[in-house]
């Protein structure tokens, strides 16, 4: 049995921040359709981030502003649990698909909205992108660092989205049990700007409207602590987390330092962040001098927690990487057009309900001629409808070859 | 309704970043959180977000290297749904409190774990501090910073995805026990949750054209997101001129005073050069700008804009305030603070900020008393060094 066993999903989003969370909701199980529009997702030309977000749904393409598209939607709302998308607010009521009309069908549907501001609010109506998320939430200020005196700078994982996404997610399977305990379903909603702000949720704000101490990143965007850094070897680089008293004694014995335990300039923890750019110089002098092989070898050996930081030469040596493949958290699939495919399988392990990775990303209408026989309609009608442009089914012809 | 999550009871061991976040997303949905610490508070109790991340929640010390610490803390056990630890594989075991141990005697128990790397990895010895997760992973040699070579990205990238794991792992366990009765140990780390985050980047397929494998390659420095940052006045910094899915009344060069921006057949005959010397101007244009005046131009003239901002900023941002994102706090060591509120709204159950982190073992008396332990014998176990 997997966790989301016979819970089905409509998925009404385009692009990254809704696609992604019900990318989630397949892996753990749930059966999702995405009712795609019958031109196709508007990230599909962008390649990664599109297939980044897909995987295991159905897919039915559909133009929801004919009536006939719609009345398609309607049935397959009555037969889902959730209904899911990214639309900027009001645009799901433009296409009569907003939460009170569908409530009217499935009245206990559980209905989420996921986009870039809010349900309320001066920027409501508002749609944007990953890096406004960003910027508001205090991050691209704090990897900067711009109180150094450097430019910001935008990560470019684009976690404004993906946070968004998991939001979601956190929201509907707690409204799933909600409705399993009382038989309730119910709107909810999360934003982008939530999520870059709950990343950004260490720096906060006390008494007279200061913001307690907190660690803050150097310029040369190494670390934020003396013995919490990177610092670049012979070749390489390597990170170390020397936090505790041990480790610190440690460090100094294995670099042949042993003379800054009795500096009296680094005789705490408080006096080494106090002393920070000395003890940093130092150390920058010592780790330039041998590869970072060579001190990971020997800081092991002495209980020094540290790291190589490794070029995965954009993931290639993560996605093939044997013992990765071994434990599950790599997957791969054919797709009909891309071939094989990898991307990162199981994010959460489950010991009697495991994850259920379905399959690769679908074209545009891929299931359409399943979905609608299921839905009831006839071989006849499915051929007028998609002669007149109402549905879509991908054929040879599909149109976006990469 | 306060939340969803009412009646369920967790049992709060983590530390940290992710664990904290995790279970808080819960509490504030209702969950009944109780942290469970060793007597000395840990080296992560004062660190500061600690404030923000260990709300909502009661705390008791319990020592779970003694014998009479580990039996109480199984009494407490016998009225919790769900168990969450994040300390290194085999820590837990050690203590005799490993899942394999604990399941027959608790059978509805919901044990989630969260290291650093996956307990069945050849790294699962390695210490899995988040930065070295970071290096390990790759995920610093992907972010493109000021200069070339790995970044160290501050936003603690792989515990700030792996909180969501952590939420997301045990309400789906949740569901599940109420269709089968039986609890189980989900494991996520915080490995795991940079996969989560390379979503968009780290892929590979066998046919994908020389075009697509290059569209999300890191550049260095610049990428489109990186040079849409731009420097006002005062040394203020604006993420300008983004869309907003409406139609704009101006264009961001209107509004800036410049001439209009060239169209992309336009742009593709343009030299280096002339290339150039339009973006300094246009970069000279937004110097000239006082950033809040252009953040509010921009908004008028329905463009997507934002101030880039230190974070406790944030708490005035008009939009964050109308989502309930802002909330107070009376922090018994701090005083009255402003924090972040709820990140995702469910209107019908929209759960509540409960309080602040709570003192260490604050609830010892209160949480104890419920399992019908005296104060006598609280102080004997006190006196013991069990709690």
């Amino acid at each position: 049995m997997f966790a989301l066993e016979g819970i089905r999903v409509l998925d009404f989003g385009q692009f990254l921040a809704g696609p992604f969370g019900t990318m989630i909701l397949a892996d753990l199980g749930a059966e999702v359709i995405k009712v795609e529009p019958v031109r196709g997702d508007g990230m599909r030309m962008a390649g990664k981030p599109f297939l980044g977000c897909q995987r295991g749904k159905k897919d039915i393409a559909i133009d929801l502003k004919r009536p006939e598209g719609l009345d398609i939607a309607y049935k397959l709302v009555e037969r889902a649990d959730v209904v899911h998308h990214n639309m900027t607010k009001g645009t799901a009521e433009r296409l009569k698909i907003g939460y009170e009309t569908l409530k009217g069908i499935k009245p206990d549907i559980i209905y989420c909205n996921t986009w870039m501001y809010g349900e309320d609010g001066p920027l409501a109506y508002f749609g944007g992108l990953d890096p406004l998320a960003q910027a508001a939430g205090g991050l691209e200020y704090e990897a900067g660092p711009v109180h150094e005196g450097n430019p910001p700078l935008w990560c470019r994982f684009g976690m404004g989205d993906t946070t968004n996404a998991f939001q979601s997610v956190i929201a509907v399977l707690i409204a799933l049990y909600h409705r399993q305990r009382t038989g309730e379903g119910q709107y909810v909603w999360s934003s982008l700007l939530n999520g870059g702000a709950l990343c950004g949720s260490e720096g906060f704000v006390a008494k007279n409207g200061t913001a307690p101490p907190r660690a803050k990143l150097n310029k040369s965007q190494t670390g934020i602590h003396p013995l919490y850094r990177l610092y670049e070897a012979y070749e390489g680089w390597i990170q170390i987390a020397a936090l505790k008293e041990a480790h610190w004694q440690a460090l100094c014995a294995g670099i042949g330092r042993n003379d800054l335990l009795q500096d009296a300039r680094y005789a705490t923890a408080g006096a080494r962040v106090e002393h920070r750019q000395e003890l940093e110089r130092e150390l920058e002098a010592v780790f330039a001098r041998r590869t970072a092989r060579e001190w990971q070898n020997l800081l092991d050996g002495l209980d020094v927690p540290c790291e190589i930081s490794v070029d995965t030469n954009d993931g290639e040596t993560v996605l093939f990487d044997e013992d990765n493949v071994r434990q599950g958290l790599v997957t791969e699939y054919e797709h009909p057009i891309l071939g094989r495919m990898r991307q990162f399988g199981h994010l959460i392990n489950f010991s009697k309900t495991p994850g259920n990775i379905q399959g690769p990303p679908p074209l545009v209408g891929e299931h359409t001629d399943e979905i609608m026989k299921w839905l009831g309609y006839d071989g006849d009608t499915v051929a007028g409808l998609k002669a007149d442009g109402v549905i879509y089914a991908s054929d040879e012809n599909y149109p976006w070859p990469w | 309704m306060a939340g969803a999550l009412e009646g369920v009871r967790i049992l709060d061991l983590t530390w940290g970043v992710a664990g904290p976040i995790g279970v808080l997303l819960l509490a504030e949905q209702g969950a009944d959180v109780i942290k469970v610490e060793p007597p000395d508070g840990g080296p992560f109790r004062q660190t500061t977000g600690c404030y923000v991340w260990n709300r909502s929640r009661r705390s008791v010390t319990i020592n779970l290297q003694d014998a009479e610490g580990i039996e109480l803390f199984l009494k407490l056990l016998e009225t919790a749904d769900v168990l969450v630890e994040s300390f290194r594989p085999g820590v837990m075991q050690k203590l005799g409190l490993g899942y394999d141990a604990l399941e027959p005697r608790f059978p509805r128990l919901i044990y989630c774990s969260v290291p650093g790397y996956p307990s069945n990895s050849r790294h699962a010895g390695r210490p899995g501090y988040d930065a070295l997760v970071q290096a390990r992973s790759g995920e610093q040699y992907e972010q493109p910073g000021h200069r070339p070579g790995p970044v160290f990205l501050h936003t603690p990238q792989p515990s700030m995805a792996t909180m969501y794991l952590v939420s997301i792992g045990i309400v789906a366990a949740l569901r599940a026990r109420e269709l089968t009765g039986e609890g189980q140990h989900v494991e996520t780390s915080l490995y795991q949750g940079v996969l989560g985050y390379t979503t968009q980047i780290w892929q590979y397929s066998e046919n994908s054209t020389p075009q697509s494998r290059s569209m999300m390659q890191k550049t260095h420095p610049l990428s489109i997101h990186q040079a849409s940052i731009y420097e006002c006045d005062d040394g203020e910094w604006i993420h300008a001129a983004a869309t907003s899915g409406m139609t704009p009344k101006k264009s961001p060069q209107e509004i800036l005073g410049l001439p209009p921006a060239p169209s992309l057949r336009e742009m593709a005959t343009i030299s280096p050069e002339e290339r150039a010397r339009r973006e300094e101007e246009t970069r000279a244009a937004y110097k000239k700008c006082k950033r809040d005046e252009l953040v509010e131009q921009f908004h008028e003239n329905l463009l997507g804009a934002e101030a880039i901002i230190p974070p406790e900023e944030m708490y005035a941002h008009p939009q964050l305030v109308a989502n309930g994102m802002v909330a107070e706090v009376d922090d018994p060591e701090l005083g009255p603070t402003t924090q972040i509120g709820i990140p995702f709204t469910l209107t019908r159950t929209p759960g509540e900020v409960k309080g602040p982190q709570p003192l260490l073992g604050q609830h010892n008396s209160e949480v104890f008393g419920e399992l019908g332990v005296t104060d006598a014998q609280l102080e004997g176990l006190k006196a013991k060094g069990a709690i």
